[in-house]
């Protein structure tokens, strides 16, 4: 079993509902802030062939976990981590944590394990992905998250604290940064301007609990909030293609945490196992290959993760109505953009034009002269290019200018995260050179037993047609990427997403495999 | 000059030459009427160099990485109309705008159709040849839409270079019919003589016309066309000569008010107008004398105060003892127009005109001019109109 990644996924999970319950007395609604630090520091291990003795550190940049009582994390910690082989312990400033500990001081744990080179690398790309959900909804977490290995590090920031967001409730913060959810692809020649989506945010709808799980002790009040969006910013694209390649389904809890559906086989999972029942297809001229291929994770961290089938199968009809209603505001966004986009494009191609016959057409040497010096011109054909050109970017500058100022509205000040920036370039830049490997991705499955904890995704469908080559770029989220013909059925249990992360991995991770490391 | 046959004695025109005369006498104290205060005429250099203007302020803004965009007048706006005694409605100097941004999808189409006008334009003028509003709009009609946007697109571009439409080589359709004593010759060389049986419809190049010849003693304006054609049968211009009649059919095109300003500019004849005793009628008589909202950045170029109310009056119903079956019940939009018309500036300087209306509104009646003939047949060109022309019965 992979003892690391699951151990740093359930005390971080411990630890944030810990913090979440702290904050919430203090400041309902309030979103939690701080840096948290996690490193893994392995070498080859002296006693056993191929495998690395990894010393794993989880600490607190600031003093954020107040009332953590000691003795009660280890115990509980203990008990949802029986297999973990390793010891838990404070290295500093142990006794200021007792009962009564009211939590001025930093927090460090530390334990330890010994794993195979290659499990370490599936714990680190799990542990990612289990950092980059939980930053998505609670963006002012900061993670510092390395991997040393035989020397060689490797560190990567998780956080999304001067990003735009769209604010939740109880201390929930969507961020809108498109990147979070997809790579960035170009289309030909155009860039992405527009590095936002634009959620829209479907009614609350009350979750009824079942009687036999209330009974189990979760008791009060279960409300779904569901949000749509199309991402990326369909303004700019909206001359672009026009067809939705997949559908993800991100499930957080109300602390924050994301979600998992305990068992596909059940009936329950009938609400999330063909999100087409929430699109309305007819409608937007849409029509899709439906691909089933599931793959949903086991895991159990808290009571609600147990019994939220239950809970699901009780409130079947009013989650899929509220998440209907809300995917179809946001493809009826879209819809409009296109539209608008559409009569845009016409009525700049006929102001082009009048201008052309005007300036082609005038005997006044010195009108002409004066357009093509103003446009710098050296003829009458460039002028036309760049006059075109020129009316495109302005009314491009103020689709992005609209598309701020409408998520301005919920939003918190926009800053742009520049670690942020550079990391995703970096994974972009990497993805891209890996555009050719995508179809090998099945070859290259995890193992996903009780692991990987974070992968709520399911794969409802893709089009029918292939994309061309400048799209085929793997991203977080399912890609606009593969070209995968409509009967494909994935044979491993893994979803496009971990595709693409172990493809990231792979890449970023290189360094780990040369010779003299742990192999 | 002679106009064969000859109507009255000319003891008959006597009230009407005093109030030619008394007209002539308020010019002569008023100071000549000021020339063209909205629009100007503009030579094809003139409208070809404003045109390259507003096209190299286009450039410049995208060179500046600006959306580029008009500053259009708003001319329907009452804000920007004011009233003067002497030129009716026209718009203030210093007037609200609005802007057509070519960055805003509510907006960006309408700045594409004024550069398209605007290139059609160019080319009118560079070939010298002429368009009307209709031509313009059959040319693309799936990409105007409709005729009223073409029309307004036209009007504005008209404002925003401040040269009348006719220079921008954009007629307007006529529809107007001229009947009686008036003689001239077309842009082109065509000579007409409107003394036929048959009316001569306005022509479309009023400012084209030339050698004016005329010794009418008045100009009547007529609101429909059936009661023009009804004094035309009963060779009324004939009876009553020498006079111009004159009909737009209703609300009267450009050309019909541009050809009444000029006759009255050449000639300073009586003009007066037979209308419904209908607000509708009333607003239409109102249009030739004060002008419209939508072309009150070209008053100066078609409104003639001079004009006055001949009938039929409200006050003429009860007088002439017109029957009742007769009248017609106002509407209720009949009742928000003459309220709307008692409001306008222009009416606190015609006390008349507004007994008149407050007698309408009272009896909560209006009556067509077609309710003489309840009289007799023949009523109107036999007995009425002599007589108001004769007696001075114009308010």
């Amino acid at each position: 079993m992979e003892g690391t990644a699951v151990a740093v996924c359930e005390i971080l999970k411990y630890l944030i509902i810990h913090w979440r319950c702290e904050t919430a007395r203090i400041s309902k609604g309030a979103l939690l802030e701080g840096e948290l630090v996690i490193s893994i520091e392995a070498l080859n291990s002296k006693h056993q062939a191929n495998t690395l003795h990894c010393v794993t550190t989880i600490a607190s940049a600031g003093s954020i976990f107040g009332g953590l009582v000691l003795k009660k994390f280890l115990k509980e910690i203990q008990s949802i981590l029986p297999g973990l082989s390793a010891e838990l312990s404070w290295t500093s400033e142990e006794t200021s944590y007792s009962q009564d500990v009211s939590g001025v001081t930093p927090f460090q744990m530390i334990f330890e394990a010994h794993e195979k080179p290659r499990t370490l690398m599936t714990d680190s790309l799990v542990i990612k992905n289990f950092l980059h959900k939980v930053i998505t909804v609670l963006p002012k977490i900061r993670f510092n998250f390395s991997v040393k290995v035989n020397g060689i590090l490797s560190m990567e920031i998780f956080g999304a604290e001067n990003e735009p967001t769209l604010n939740l409730s109880n201390g929930i913060a969507l961020v809108v940064n498109h990147q979070h959810y997809v790579s960035t692809p170009k289309f030909g020649t155009t860039e992405l301007l527009c590095s936002r989506i634009h959620p829209v945010l479907g009614h609350p709808v009350m979750l009824f609990i079942p009687d036999d799980v209330a009974k189990m002790g979760l008791l009060g009040e279960l409300i779904l909030t569901p949000a749509a969006a199309l991402c990326p910013c369909p303004n700019v694209f909206s001359n672009q293609l026009n067809r939705i390649s997949s559908a993800s389904i991100f499930l957080y809890g109300p602390s924050g945490l994301p979600l998992i559906l305990l068992n596909p086989e059940q009936p329950t999972s009938t609400t999330f196992k063909d999100t087409s029942y929430f699109i309305n297809w007819k409608k937007y001229h849409l029509c899709m290959v439906p691909n089933l291929d599931l793959n949903f994770d086991r895991g159990v961290h808290t009571l609600l993760t147990t019994h939220l089938s239950a809970i699901l199968t009780e409130s079947h009809s009013v989650v899929q109505d509220s998440i209907q209603v809300a995917v179809d505001q946001a493809l009826e966004q879209h819809h409009q953009a296109v539209k608008a986009h559409q009569k845009l494009q016409a009525s700049l191609s006929v102001a082009v034009n009048s201008i052309m016959s005007i300036m082609t057409g005038s005997t006044s040497s010195s009108f002409r002269k004066t357009c093509l010096q103003t446009l710098q011109a050296a003829d009458t054909q460039e002028f036309g290019t760049k006059l075109h050109k020129s009316f495109h970017e302005i009314t491009q500058n103020r689709f992005l200018h609209h598309c701020s100022r409408e998520v301005k509205q919920q939003l918190l000040p926009e800053k742009k995260n520049a670690e942020q920036s550079t990391e995703d370039a970096h994974e972009n830049s990497s993805l891209e050179l890996l555009a050719g490997t995508s179809g090998q991705v099945e070859n290259k499955s995890l193992k996903r037993g009780s692991l990987c904890q974070g992968v709520e995704e399911t794969r409802a469908f893709r089009s029918p047609r292939a994309l061309n080559p400048s799209e085929a770029t793997l991203g977080r989220a399912e890609p606009t990427a593969a070209p995968l013909t409509p009967s494909r059925n994935r044979t491993g249990p893994r979803s496009g997403l971990e595709d693409a992360l172990w493809l990231q991995e792979i890449s970023n991770l290189s360094e780990w495999l040369s010779p003299g490391s742990a192999s | 000059m002679a106009f064969a046959p000859r109507g009255p004695e000319a003891s008959f025109f006597q009230v009407l030459d005093q109030h030619r005369a008394s007209l002539l006498a308020a010019l002569r104290k008023g100071g000549r009427e000021p020339a063209g205060g909205g629009t100007h005429l503009a030579t094809s250099s003139e409208v070809l160099a404003a045109i390259e203007n507003v096209i190299q302020d286009i450039i410049t803004s995208l060179a500046r990485n600006e959306a580029p965009a008009f500053t259009i007048d708003n001319r329907s706006s009452w804000e920007n109309i004011k009233f003067e005694d002497s030129v009716g409605l026209h718009m203030v100097s210093h007037c609200t705008t609005r802007k057509i941004k070519s960055d805003s999808p509510k907006s960006v189409k309408t700045f594409a159709l004024i550069l398209k006008i605007l290139s059609m334009i160019y080319k009118l003028v560079q070939s010298n040849t002429y368009a009307t509003k209709r031509d313009i709009y059959y040319t693309d009609s799936q990409l105007f839409g409709n005729q009223t946007v073409v029309d307004n697109i036209i009007n504005d571009i008209s404002c925003m270079l401040k040269v009348p439409r006719r220079s921008l080589h954009i007629l307007s359709t006529s529809k107007g019919l001229i009947a009686g004593n008036l003689r001239y010759i077309e842009e082109d060389g065509t000579k007409v003589n409107c003394a036929c049986a048959t009316a001569v419809a306005v022509p479309s190049n009023i400012q084209g016309i030339q050698n004016l010849i005329t010794d009418a003693k008045f100009l009547l304006i007529v609101e429909k066309d059936a009661t023009f054609q009804r004094l035309l049968d009963d060779s009324f211009c004939t009876k009553m000569s020498p006079c111009i009649m004159v009909t737009g059919k209703g609300v009267p095109d450009l050309n019909t008010r541009l050809l009444v300003k000029k006759l009255w500019d050449t000639f300073h004849v009586p003009i007066f107008t037979l209308v419904d005793a209908d607000p509708h009628g009333i607003e239409i008589m109102c249009i030739y004398k004060y002008g419209s909202m939508a072309m009150s950045f070209e008053a100066h170029n078609l409104t003639v105060p001079a004009i006055r109310w001949l009938g039929l009056l409200p006050s003429d119903i009860k007088r002439l003892n017109i029957p009742k079956g007769t009248l017609i019940p106002l509407t209720k939009q009949d009742q928000m127009k003459l309220d709307s018309i008692l409001k306008r500036p222009y009416i606190t300087c015609q006390p008349f005109w507004r007994k008149e209306m407050e007698i309408m509104a009272d009896s909560k009646m209006k009556a067509e001019i077609q309710a003489l003939t309840f009289l007799s047949s023949d009523y109107l060109s036999r007995v009425y109109l002599p007589n108001k022309l004769k007696f001075g019965g114009w308010i």
